[in-house]
């Protein structure tokens, strides 16, 4: 498991951050104007990490964080433990069998059709709004979208996804797969990478014998950034 | 001349991406020898005219272009991530200085497709800044390419002809009417003044009638 995830697994306050970037004016008669620019609209988290890590067992993972530092992505999910799956959870009415066989017809702009959909009832729904999307398989992409609206199965060959943001990802993705909800990966890395201090605490004690230790206590929040540019 | 853009006439909102042409020319004196470089603000690759933009990370941003009801003189400069050296490389060993600079204005509609493309400024690349700031642990560069607009360069422009046999051939090359002045570059030669002592080339008249006058042998 490598650092940030841990971090995002332990972690107890979960900023996130999908603003685009808009100028937003006002005239003087009060109305508003906005221009907006057509960017990657990565995915910003800031993660708080209370002092839970006691020096002797967070040896492996104070390196992690120290290698990977602001230079080196990390690949993480939200579906890596129980206490955090239930975040961007699977909100629609597939099966695991029904999702795999979904695959990419096309995805331009913001508009993801998929197509080899599944046999079921044309009211059924298939995603909800803020259900994430990611396209091929696992650690391929890891990029995800999120539906903007409720998405019906229908009665076509097709649906129409309108993603929060137009395709990102410069290879083809005709014919790929789809993963969905937590399962879906964010390839992030830290933007401020915080240091550390030892306090005191956290004795560990073998057998008789009590040896000194100490908590960890990171600087600052991690404000992880998605790493659009490998996209 | 007016151009409607509709893509911002009574709209409450708009989806812009800039795009840069830089054509930096190699060769003094032959255009086509000339490498373009394109990059945009956009999300992805656009073609516009045959030129792929491509949505490069190190456009930092585009300074500011006045518009006026006259035509100005205005400059506008460029910024440009040289993490990755690229940008640096490109202003350190091209002729950067006198490409041409090219912005185009293009409009996205909701769903992320590029409709109309505008000009936005043409100019020449006057000068360029590489500045480095490193702040404890944080180290950044960028690369300003600073550019003029044609006007500002027709201003600076050396127009006319100049009063020499080259220059005038320049424009006609069986015209000998400066053929003789570097004869008399440098002498000193009072004009309206009755030449005196002065003996010309053959078949020139020494000392000519002066019609002013009402004819008759110079003094």
């Amino acid at each position: 498991m490598g650092g940030l995830q841990t971090i995002i697994n332990v972690s107890n306050g979960l900023q996130i951050d999908r603003r685009k970037v808009v100028g937003v004016q006002v005239s003087r008669n009060e109305e508003p104007r906005i221009t907006q620019t057509p960017t990657l609209n990565p995915w910003k988290f800031t993660v708080e990490v209370p002092v839970v890590f006691k020096y002797s067992d967070a040896r492996a993972l104070l390196e992690s964080l120290d290698y990977s530092d602001r230079i080196y992505p990390e690949i993480i999910t939200f579906s890596d433990n129980h206490k955090l799956n239930w975040m961007f959870a699977y909100q629609g009415q597939m099966n695991q069998s029904q999702i795999n066989g979904i695959t990419v017809q096309s995805f331009v702009g913001n508009q993801l059709t998929l197509t080899n959909l599944p046999s079921i009832a044309s009211t059924k729904v298939l995603f909800k709004p803020n259900d994430l999307i990611q396209i091929g398989a696992a650690g391929v992409n890891p990029y995800p979208f999120t539906s903007v609206g409720t998405v019906l199965r229908g009665t076509g060959t097709t649906v129409v996804v309108t993603t929060n943001r137009p395709n990102i990802i410069t290879a083809s993705v005709v014919g790929n797969g789809i993963i969905v909800g937590n399962a879906c990966q964010f390839n992030m890395f830290c933007t401020n990478m915080p240091t550390y201090k030892l306090t005191v605490g956290g004795y560990k004690k073998i057998g008789n014998i009590v040896y000194n230790n100490a908590l960890i206590q990171f600087s600052d929040s991690f404000k992880l950034y998605e790493m659009v540019s490998l996209a | 001349m007016t151009s409607v853009i509709p893509e911002v006439v009574n709209v409450p909102r708009i989806n812009t991406a800039e795009f840069v042409s830089l054509t930096v020319f190699n060769e003094y004196g032959n255009i086509a020898n000339a490498n373009t470089y394109t990059f945009s603000s956009a999300y992805k690759s656009e073609v516009i005219d045959g030129l792929t933009y491509l949505p490069m990370g190190g456009l930092l941003g585009i300074g500011n272009q006045p518009h006026d009801l006259r035509v100005t003189s205005a400059d506008t400069s460029i910024s440009l991530s040289g993490i990755g050296a690229n940008n640096i490389s490109l202003v350190l060993t091209h002729k950067v200085r006198g490409s041409e600079l090219k912005i185009l204005r293009g409009f996205y509609d909701d769903n992320y497709i590029l409709g109309n493309v505008y000009p936005r400024f043409t100019g020449i690349v006057t000068g360029y800044v590489i500045k480095e700031d490193r702040q404890n642990q944080d180290d950044t560069y960028t690369v300003a390419i600073t550019a003029s607009s044609y006007k500002t360069v027709l201003e600076n422009r050396t127009a006319g002809r100049f009063t020499n046999p080259s220059s005038w051939r320049f424009f006609n090359p069986n015209d000998p009417s400066m053929d003789e002045v570097p004869s008399i570059s440098g002498r000193a030669f009072d004009f309206g003044k009755d030449p005196q002592g002065y003996n010309g080339p053959a078949g020139m008249i020494a000392n000519p009638p002066r019609r002013d006058r009402g004819g008759g042998p110079g003094k």
